[in-house]
């Protein structure tokens, strides 16, 4: 008995010719929560949809628990699924909405109110069952859709994008909302989005797809801080993403000739001479005083602000430092007295361990 | 500039309200006039005609028609939920075809249908259905493009992820038409119901052809009566018919008509 819930073994699919997802194999362990993150298209909805049983793979084999499911009906995986936009059932009471997976099973009353009572506390709900979904807000709607998921104790829950159709404010509490459930319930989440905030909020594990594959895998801070892929660089938080020309490998560190420059950047990643790209992070690139000559950061280039955007918590700076290549440097704006004049020299400092090494 | 606008939105209205009521208040007026000639406008009521109502002459052929309407809403309801379920909802090969063909009949005259009913019952040797069966049978085709239309039209705006969803929950295809699809439904259904209910108690252009001398649906003995007399008794009749039907749509938007499809259960 392996300790995976789910388990996708070289699954993949195509509609009509065009392949959507592609050899994919992933494993899930109990009890995690782990998002599917990507742009649309990419392909993870399909997975989802195969792994609830409304797409057939046209290879491969998923499984639940280790058990094949590729001859299982959907109504007999036992997997919750949480939609985009609820898909409560309009007909019925908030209550019979959340009950209806426990009375297609034919359990009894008594124990159908018990567990829908429960369902509903742990969405913090409770008192809300005898009304229509049409009387709640968008966030309750969601809420009363995922106790009706998980009322029936299913192995999994699914949630596909469950978030996107609420307003920004009511998404961040829902995200710790989510968490507290899934670690209360103690059951494995798989959540698809494209939203890269939502997934590092949550996740125990983050898979990144991209054109039906995956790109990465890992921990929400690892892919954050060692993305390692281009695609992944660019699509999880924000980053500098540099053509290198040629990489050098030295006694402590790697050098790396960034294209169309005389700049060459210290790494202290295991890169090696195929290297065609790296990535910085904004805000792990610092201002310098003059007084901090020969101490500090490795890498110092010395540029010029060409555009300065507040975010708020936040100012942005635009530092060209070489013909065509600027960089963008994110300064806190408790630091105001750091920000510089527009137009302004300022002396960048990078890392080595900060500069990563991409795959393409 | 707004404000005569809209006045002339507000004429306009009451205009086209006044085109469709008046010749029913000309009904009415006349049902109540207490000579024997039609008038509108009288300056005397009387009720008195409406006690015709009661007699054999009306009230047979009223149950008549009530018993052929209610006999093919409740046909033309399952045939035309069936269809629809098969043509939208499993999308069986030869879909558009199928809708096509069940809907055709809308494109012939009734007078024609008529004929070809009656030539093709004599050709096969059938004369003897003709009356209720043949009555039922006709409108059935008749009303079938109606239903089958709205609750193809109902599932059509189905939303698949509930289907999706109770089917996460375990519940079997069965259990799905039983508590999700039909329950959904509903009201398209009932609205096309109504219709055919409708459609067939006031059918005169394919029943004239299919009655039996004296077993005539309700139309049918109007117009037999209307070929000899023009009078009060007349105008009764059409008033008691009308209030009939008003009832009828009543009693279906009370059941879970239109208002429940605009207000999606929610009360």
């Amino acid at each position: 008995m392996n300790s995976f819930d789910i388990e996708l073994v070289s699954v993949s699919k195509s509609f009509a010719g065009i392949p959507v997802v592609q050899d994919l194999n992933l494993q899930i362990p109990r009890g995690e929560f782990v998002s599917i993150l990507g742009p649309s298209g990419c392909g993870k909805t399909t997975t989802l949809n195969m792994i609830a049983g409304f797409n057939t793979p046209s290879a491969g084999d998923v499984r639940v628990r280790g058990k094949s499911q590729n001859r299982i009906p959907p109504e007999r995986r036992n997997l919750g699924l949480v939609f985009q936009n609820y898909a409560l059932f309009p007909h019925m009471t908030v209550a019979e909405n959340v009950g209806f997976g426990l009375r297609m099973r034919g359990t009894p009353k008594a124990e159908i109110g018990e567990a829908v009572d429960a369902a509903l506390r742990s969405v913090r709900l409770d008192g809300f069952g005898s009304r229509y979904p049409k009387a709640l807000s968008g966030g309750q709607q969601q809420r009363v859709a995922l106790a009706r998921a998980i009322a029936p104790r299913p192995s999994v829950l699914l949630l596909d994008e469950p978030l996107s159709n609420l307003d920004l404010k009511l998404r961040e509490a829902m995200r710790v909302e989510l968490k507290e459930i899934q670690e209360q319930l103690d059951m494995t989440f798989v959540y698809v989005t494209h939203d890269q905030e939502e997934a590092m909020a949550m996740s125990d594990r983050i898979v990144v797809m991209w054109q039906g594959a995956i790109a990465q895998q890992g921990e929400p801070g690892s892919i954050y801080r060692n993305p390692a892929t281009r695609f992944v660089a660019d699509f999880v938080g924000r980053s500098n993403i540099l053509s290198v020309r040629r990489s050098i490998p030295g006694s402590e560190y790697f050098e790396l000739c960034i294209d169309g420059t005389q700049i060459v950047l210290r790494s202290d990643c295991a890169g090696n001479s195929a290297v065609q790209s790296c990535c910085i992070r904004p805000e792990s690139i610092s201002l310098l005083n003059v007084s901090d000559a020969g101490t500090g950061p490795q890498n110092r280039l010395d540029g010029v602000v060409r555009r300065i955007v507040n975010l708020g918590a936040h100012v942005e700076l635009l530092v060209e430092v070489a013909n065509g290549l600027s960089l963008t440097v994110l300064v806190p704006s408790s630091r105001s007295s750091l920000v510089p004049e527009l137009a302004s020299t300022v002396t960048l400092g990078i890392d080595p361990q900060d500069v990563q090494v991409l795959s393409d | 500039m707004n404000r005569v606008l809209t006045c002339l939105f507000w004429l306009a209205i009451a205009l086209v309200l006044t085109f469709i009521t008046l010749p029913l208040a000309v009904v009415v007026a006349a049902s109540l006039s207490p000579s024997s000639a039609v008038t509108f406008l009288p300056w005397e009521w009387t009720t008195v005609w409406y006690g015709d109502l009661l007699a054999d002459r009306w009230l047979q052929p009223f149950l008549l028609s009530v018993k052929i309407a209610t006999v093919v809403a409740g046909i033309s309801g399952v045939l035309g939920v069936l269809a629809a379920y098969a043509v939208v909802y499993e999308r069986i090969p030869g879909s558009t075809a199928i809708m096509a063909g069940l809907l055709s009949p809308l494109s012939v005259p009734q007078i024609v249908k008529g004929v070809a009913i009656v030539l093709f019952l004599s050709i096969i040797g059938l004369q003897s259905v003709l009356g209720t069966p043949a009555l039922i049978a006709a409108h059935v085709v008749l009303a079938l493009p109606f239903v089958t239309r709205m609750a193809a039209t109902s599932l059509a705006n189905f939303d698949g992820n509930l289907d999706r969803a109770a089917q996460s929950l375990g519940a079997t295809k069965r259990q799905r038409l039983q508590h999700i699809v039909l329950p959904m439904i509903k009201p398209g259904v009932l609205s096309g119901v109504t219709f055919a209910f409708i459609i067939s108690f006031n059918n005169i252009p394919l029943s004239v052809f299919l009655v039996r001398p004296g077993d005539t649906t309700l139309p049918i003995a109007v117009i037999n009566y209307l070929e000899y007399s023009l009078d009060p008794v007349m105008a009764a009749v059409n008033v008691a018919s009308m209030i009939f039907i008003l009832a009828v749509i009543f009693l279906f938007e009370k059941i879970g008509g239109f208002s429940a499809q605009l207000h999606g259960g929610s009360k």
